[in-house]
């Protein structure tokens, strides 16, 4: 597996991923829906699996001393890695910003706020993404528009309705609104429950992605 | 001992049908699959290293292929025509990629293959032509200390010299490394330059598998002078020649009035063979 992960980093990931890492200083940005920002990371995972299809990477590496099923794996794994660099850079940004600036400049009118539940929210969003494109697209790895297309609406379904509920629920609107110091374990077990979701549905997407890449033809 | 058996191969796609597929190449032996274009020979090498979903049995050195994949692969040398794959890339972002899967990868021996083949890893593999496409596609393979060749049209884009030197190398590592090579191609004289045994694949049907000696003195091409005389004495895959009608007879056969007989070649009996079959409606493509 570590053979397959050198071989994803060395000749599958595509530039534009270092560029959207940066993205995470958005946070600064005032008022605007910060839970976006992780689309960027889903949009690089995107941009990967198209750089691959264009170098013939699947049947490359059906060639080499692996499981096929491993295949899919390794490029999830990459994946997790990379929303995992982009959820913590969001983290981290956004408690600098939290302790940086007046606790009147954390309210953001557009959104939840830069702290913990939003990189709780932004692993949610991550992992309904990966749900839903990685076992459309180890099913027919010729096609990334569409699985890309159905998972993007979904991921914004659910920016949508933490925009709502940060609007209409007390919960969202109050306690997990702010910065970090106030509430601070209702955000970090906002944060934690967000990851439980990210790393179930995550696994979920291994699953079938291998489930349904066992079938495909190279 | 085989080291390959391949027990009722079977993939079926919407306009092909590779059709229960039953052969093995023992140790030390060289296998040449030959067939026309859309014969199914990549298909049925694919089938072999599970590139695509096909039914049948895969034993690999008296182990099954299928539960034991990563660990067979490293005893595979699979190269797949020629290299195809991350035009950006420069060969050694390749190479460093590749070598990192294989636990007994040469280094010295890539560097020689480089040097005969005359690659550059410094060039991006955009640069290469096809040829030497081909050539970077088979230091991959032969570096590792494969003891299985499988190896998809290795000559096709090479020119001559540099056929008759990959011919030379696989019958060296044959004969003196006792790798068992499997290999398809369309060009019949490096097929019997080299192999040991011949697979004739016609439309998804193995029409033969036997050595290439008995092959080869199992049939003589007889020209004929009209088709009465042709049919009379059973011609098989009856086909127009420049002079007269050409079709197969057993060796043993006895020549009619008027025909004219010589030794059939590989080509002849690949021609003569699916002309026979198409007649008799055996080989048509399952639509």
């Amino acid at each position: 597996m570590s053979a397959l992960i050198k071989k994803e980093l060395r000749l599958c990931i595509h530039p534009t991923v270092f560029l959207f890492f940066s993205f995470s200083a958005l946070v600064f940005v005032p008022n605007y829906p910060y839970e976006v920002i992780f689309f960027f990371s889903a949009l690089s995972a995107y941009f990967c699996c198209i750089s691959a299809r264009e170098n013939g990477d699947l049947a490359f590496t059906g060639a080499l001393p692996v499981k096929k099923t491993h295949i899919p794996l390794a490029r999830i794994l990459v994946t997790v890695g990379m929303q995992c660099i982009m959820l913590a850079l969001t983290g981290i940004l956004g408690a600098v910003k939290s302790a940086a600036l007046p606790a009147e400049q954390q309210i953001n009118q557009a959104g939840l706020s830069a702290n913990l539940a939003l990189v709780g929210n932004g692993a949610a969003t991550l992992g309904a993404f990966n749900l839903v494109f990685f076992p459309l697209f180890y099913r027919s790895p010729e096609r990334i528009g569409v699985p890309f297309l159905l998972a993007a609406a979904v991921q914004f379904l659910l920016v949508g309705a933490f925009l709502l509920l940060r609007w209409s629920v007390p919960l969202f609107s109050e306690t997990l609104n702010g910065g970090n110091a106030d509430h601070t374990a209702a955000k970090a077990a906002a944060m934690f429950t967000g990851i439980a979701v990210y790393a179930a549905a995550t696994s979920l997407s291994c699953f079938f992605s291998m489930r349904n890449f066992k079938r495909v033809d190279l | 001992m085989n080291a390959l058996a391949v027990q009722g191969l079977t993939k079926d796609y919407p306009h092909f049908r590779l059709d229960n597929i039953s052969f093995a190449v023992a140790e030390g032996h060289i296998a040449g699959l030959i067939g026309g274009n859309g014969a199914g020979k990549s298909t049925l090498l694919k089938g072999i290293v599970n590139q695509i979903d096909a039914e049948g049995e895969i034993t690999v050195f008296g182990k099954n292929f299928r539960s034991d994949e990563a660990r067979l692969k490293q005893k595979i040398g699979f190269a797949g025509g020629g290299f195809r794959f991350y035009p950006l890339k420069r060969l050694s972002a390749v190479r460093k990629a590749y070598a990192a899967f294989y636990q007994d990868w040469d280094d010295r021996k890539y560097r020689t293959w480089l040097v005969r083949f005359g690659l550059d890893e410094h060039k991006k593999v955009r640069e290469l032509s096809d040829g030497m496409r081909v050539k970077f596609s088979l230091a991959l393979a032969l570096s590792h200390g494969a003891k299985l060749l499988l190896l998809d049209e290795p000559t096709s884009g090479l020119d001559p010299l540099s056929r008759e030197e990959l011919c030379e190398t696989l019958l060296s590592l044959a004969r003196k490394e006792n790798v068992t090579i499997l290999f398809s191609t369309h060009i019949a004289t490096d097929l019997v330059r080299t192999a040991d045994e011949v697979l004739l694949l016609s439309h998804g049907n193995l029409l033969e598998n036997c050595p290439l000696s008995e092959l080869l003195s199992r049939w003589k091409t007889v020209r004929f002078a009209d088709v009465a005389t042709a049919a009379a004495a059973n011609a098989v895959g009856l086909k127009p020649g420049k002079n007269g009608l050409e079709g197969l007879l057993p060796q043993k056969a006895p020549l009619p009035a008027g025909a004219v007989s010589r030794d059939a070649s590989l080509d002849e009996i690949l021609i003569h063979l699916e002309q026979a079959q198409k007649e008799d409606g055996n080989i048509c493509p399952r639509l």
